[in-house]
């Protein structure tokens, strides 16, 4: 079975901890997203199940085999690496070879191998150039022709697509998607793009600093985000996460108080056993209703910035007191600067984060 | 959880393959080579610290010190720094009281000599590559290759004429001239190496700078030569090495004020017909080695980054 | 050698002054007038003078082509040309004279001397006296040169591979086997004759208690040519392990791991990743090591001096020069070898460039 589990793993370099007891298991045909700000830890993660780093603690099983004391070699993986790690005085077709000829298959059979990927890829017209005189994109390609030229036990991606334009990166995301579901392989990718990880993974592991924040669904990690970290990181604009004081509940409804004003907002049952106190009301700019006038579910601001965004428009809104707070509306909902807008979340996208950034929910 | 790791890996023989970085199991092999590489040096550097009457001992007596009765008596001798001394001052004739040698005079010469020339052929050399790589004449390889070409021939092919010409001129026994020549026999190595440093600088950087006014003056100083430092140390160590061992220059071109410490190290040796005086060059040569030995030391970093030329593309 | 773009540089068109005009940047009218004083005063002075009035001369040509330059913004000429003065006094000129005098049949111990065209030439390569021992040089010469390249390139090759990690004290251990580069080679040639001495030596002594008898290294000539081959190479062999150090230390981390993720063996991954970098590098050492091993006489002096068929040609060339006075005929040898040289290193270049281009 192609299965990866991470067990508890832990890397220290000296004394900074760079990875701490992360746990993930992979099953077989998953794809895994990495996902994270640049220096959390998910590269080293990613290498240490390749083997390319030592675990300071912890287990790495793939395959269902202990892996931690082999080598790369052993472990039987294909890897994109970042830089794609072309091997720059081979040709296209010897690049995407190398890996076959661990397999004691004859010259002819590689070449026959060698020619169905680069087909997949759309790279028979390079196999005779060296990587330096191919383009970026590319290269990219020859980097998965080589990954998936041979059957092993799982696929390891390195910020695969981080090297490509917007346009490219769109379409190479699709055809990796494509290829992979032909695979049925446990797959990691490590990625800082959202967007990457929301397209392709079956599920997201979020990564701050060497902790694993939370691993869900793309719908979950972005409908019921664990903490503000995993909330402000997923989705584009930015959830709102507005400081609150928490007052009380009831009728389904919790009583906050922020900027001076009263606001009884539908949320997650599981709210009724806080205690009064601070909390972080987080909101997607997608889940307000504008409504034309203001009542105790309201939240009150006024337009200040209005950014078309094409299909929808981007309102940044500030309330009396200055908070900021982003509303998308549809393009077709006309909004001027100045005007007074009377904000409802939707209460199936209302989250409230206790004082220690957990969500509060059932 | 380290079950896994045996002694073995633990003491740095990693079974992985060339990934990882070596630990100190792969200093002791090291180590081990390089002890074995470096023992003719020691063996001098030994001989230098040897008792005069036990440098032709039979067996040949090996180390100061028995390393707690691990080498046999026999091969030990005690230690002393009495030859360091005659280096400088000794009993030239029977009988007679000792004199100074004149060797103080000998290494202020080599390191005159040696420095200035280098340096100077590190500076006109720069120049001259600067010229040859942002500047090509007409002809840019030909006049290379000549420049190459004048390392080519034995130093006895040149040195008739440059003989003949010092003489002619009165620069034989000066330094302006040993200096002078030694700055062209480094000229051909400074101007190929740095040349390739130069041709691996993007130009844009440059021309970035021309562009916001920098005078080419500027360019030179203030963008280019900070991003070859690497290549300038790794010329100079090599300019010193050889130039600080020349010979046959040195016997022929140099008089008794300028003399340099390998021609003096010759004549010092094999000087009375008494065959050679082995605890003395050992001694000589021991002190000899020191201030190159410092300088490619400090030096190292740059060397290693440096040498590669510009050969190597990344 | 690859020629760079020439960077765009502004350049004042500026007419060259005619011939005649009397004008700082007339280059043309410096080098005539340089040219005719030189001619004269070297035909009607001493030696000791017009050596200083030929120098004046060149000078004065060199300021002229400077302040051309300067004017010109002929920016390569200026920074070319104080290094190529230097190297022209003090190399390129003495060659030419040599090169001259090749032609002659000059001896620096007497005055005579008379032009005799080829008549060197002919001598060194067919003379039935001179020639065959010129030759047996020259083929001694061209042994040396393949044997203390090659050991060179390999123990500098392994070395270099030892060296390529990174682990703790690389760096003292490092500056250890650089060290025998660094001696004088007066003091290593001597001390090589004592590790090899039948009597004193170590090599004997070690020798003599393995097997009954005495052990004379340099009793026949294939020991007294691993004699000199070894600790040429012993010296030398550092510096091609700095060379491909250097090219090892420059193969991107990410290639390594990218092997061993392919599961590329360890000969496939030498050849295919680590090999084209230092592919460059090591033709350099070859093409520096190989005109070094060409002049190779100072071993040869200390060591054997030429002894059990020995006698390289830079030795023999100074025995001719040097001690026999013949100094047109070492010439004449010396330019049938720089003939050789410059064949060897283009082809090394020529070779090096096509798999340049291959690659």
């Amino acid at each position: 079975m192609s299965t990866i589990e991470v067990r508890k793993i832990t890397k220290k370099f000296g004394e900074f901890v760079a990875v701490r007891d992360a746990d993930l298991s992979v099953a077989a045909g998953e794809v895994v997203c990495l996902l994270g700000p640049s220096g959390c830890g998910k590269t080293t993660t990613l290498r240490m199940i390749a083997g390319l780093e030592r675990a300071t603690a912890g287990d790495v099983v793939i395959a269902g085999q202990r892996m931690n004391d082999l080598s790369p070699e052993k472990r039987n993986i294909a890897m994109v690496f970042q830089f794609y790690a072309l091997y720059p005085a081979l040709t296209v077709g010897q690049n995407i070879a190398m890996p076959l000829h661990h397999e004691g298959i004859g010259t002819a059979e590689i070449a026959v191998r060698v020619n169905k990927v680069a087909d997949i890829l759309h790279l028979s017209d390079v196999l005779d150039r060296l990587p330096g005189q191919v383009s970026e994109g590319e290269k990219q390609r020859v980097a998965v022709a080589r990954a998936i030229v041979r059957d092993p036990n799982c696929f390891l991606f390195d910020e695969p697509l981080s090297r490509l334009d917007v346009e490219l990166r769109h379409s190479m995301r699709g055809q990796i998607k494509a290829v992979l579901s032909n695979l049925s392989k446990a797959t990691v990718i490590v990625t800082h793009d959202q967007l990457e990880a929301l397209t392709m993974a079956d599920r997201i592991a979020i990564m701050r600093d060497g902790l694993i924040e939370q691993v869900g669904s793309p719908h979950e990690v972005f409908a019921r985000p664990a903490n503000i970290f995993v909330a402000s990181f997923i989705g584009t604009p930015q959830m709102n996460l507005i400081e609150a004081e928490f007052k009380g509940y009831g009728n389904g409804k919790a009583t906050v108080t922020f900027d001076q004003q009263d606001v009884d907002l539908s949320v997650n049952p599981a709210v009724a056993n806080l205690r009064p106190g601070r909390v972080t009301v987080g909101v997607r700019p997608r889940a307000f209703s504008v409504v034309p006038e203001d009542t105790a579910d309201t939240i009150d601001a006024m337009a200040e910035l209005i950014e078309p965004m094409g299909a929808e428009t981007l309102i940044h809104a500030r309330t009396k007191t200055g908070s900021d707070i982003r509303v998308v509306v549809p393009r077709d909902k006309k909004v001027k600067t100045g005007e007074a807008l009377y904000l409802v979340p939707d209460p199936a996208q209302t989250h409230i984060f206790a004082e220690d950034g957990k969500a509060v929910r059932v | 959880m380290e079950s896994g790791t045996s002694i073995w890996e633990r003491m740095g023989f990693r079974k992985s393959s060339g990934v990882a970085e070596a630990g100190w199991g792969h200093t002791l092999v090291v180590a081990g080579v390089s002890f074995i590489y470096f023992l003719p040096v020691l063996f001098i550097i030994f001989t230098a610290i040897k008792p005069q009457a036990l440098a032709l001992s039979v067996p040949p007596t090996l180390s100061p010190t028995s390393l707690f009765g691990l080498i046999p008596d026999q091969f030990v001798f005690t230690p002393t720094l009495e030859n360091f001394g005659s280096v400088f001052s000794r009993v030239m004739t029977a009988g007679g009281q000792p004199e100074p040698t004149g060797f103080d005079r000998f290494f202020f010469n080599s390191i005159v000599i040696a420095s200035v020339s280098v340096l100077l052929a590190l500076v006109l050399g720069t120049l001259a590559a600067y010229g040859f790589s942002r500047y090509p004449l007409k002809g840019n390889d030909t006049y290379l290759f000549i420049i190459l070409t004048t390392r080519m021939l034995p130093a006895i092919v040149v040195i008739i004429p440059v003989i003949l010409m010092f003489r002619a001129a009165g620069l034989s026994g000066s330094y302006l001239g040993i200096i002078m020549l030694y700055t062209a026999f480094n000229l051909a190595f400074t101007i190929w190496m740095m040349k390739s440093f130069f041709d691996e600088l993007s130009p844009d950087v440059e021309d970035a700078a021309r562009i916001d006014g920098s005078s080419e003056i500027k360019v030179f100083l203030k963008i280019c030569l900070p991003q070859v430092i690497a290549g300038l140390a790794a010329t100079f160590v090599f300019g010193l090495i050889l130039t600080w061992n020349e010979f046959l220059f040195a016997l022929l071109l140099t008089g008794p004020d300028t003399r340099t410490v390998p021609v003096a190290m010759n004549q010092a040796v094999s000087s009375g017909g008494r065959g050679t005086d082995w605890t003395l060059l050992a001694a000589i040569e021991t002190l000899f080695l020191i201030p190159v030995f410092l300088v490619t030391f400090f030096l190292q970093e740059h060397l290693l980054r440096g040498v590669t030329f510009g050969t190597v593309r990344k | 050698m690859s020629v760079t773009p020439v960077t765009s540089v502004p350049r004042t068109a500026r007419t060259s002054p005619a011939l005649l005009e009397v004008s700082a940047d007339n280059w043309r009218l410096a080098i005539l007038v340089g040219v005719v004083v030189s001619a004269l005063g070297v035909a009607a002075l001493p030696a000791s003078v017009s050596f200083w009035i030929v120098g004046a001369m060149a000078a004065m040509v060199a300021a002229a082509f400077v302040v051309n330059a300067y004017r010109r913004r002929y920016y390569g000429g200026l920074l070319v040309t104080p290094a190529i003065a230097v190297l022209f006094v003090m190399n390129i000129f003495p060659l030419l004279w040599s090169l001259g005098l090749s032609f002659f049949a000059y001896q620096s111990n007497q005055q005579s001397i008379r032009f005799v065209g080829l008549y060197n030439y002919i001598k060194v390569l067919t003379n039935d006296i001179a020639a065959p021992d010129n030759w047996n040089a020259l083929i001694n010469t061209a042994m040396f040169v393949v044997l203390t390249v090659s050991t060179q390139m390999i123990v500098g090759f392994l070395l270099a591979m030892l060296f390529a990690k990174q682990f703790p004290l690389r760096k003292y251990l490092l500056i250890l086997v650089l060290t025998p580069m660094m001696l004088s080679v007066v003091a290593s040639g001597v001390f090589f004759t004592y590790y090899y001495d039948p009597t004193f030596g170590i090599l004997s002594y070690v020798m003599n208690s393995i097997t009954d008898g005495q052990f004379i290294l340099m009793d026949s000539k294939a020991g007294a040519v691993a004699g000199i081959v070894f600790a040429d190479a012993w010296m030398w062999s550092p510096f091609v392990m700095l060379l491909v150090l250097a090219g090892l230390v420059s193969v991107p981390k990410y290639l390594y791991e990218a092997a061993a993720i392919d599961r590329v063996s360890a000969w496939r991954r030498f050849w295919s990743i680590t090999f084209p970098y230092i592919r460059g590098l090591l033709m350099l050492a070859l093409l520096f090591r190989t005109i070094e091993a060409f002049k190779l006489a100072d071993l040869v002096i200390l060591l054997t001096k030429g002894g059990n068929d020995t006698m390289t040609i830079s030795y023999h060339l100074i025995r001719i020069a040097n001690e026999q006075n013949k100094t047109s005929e070492g010439a004449a040898i010396s330019y049938v070898m720089l003939f050789m040289v410059i064949v060897l290193t283009n082809l090394y270049l020529y070779l090096a460039k096509r798999r340049n281009r291959e690659a």
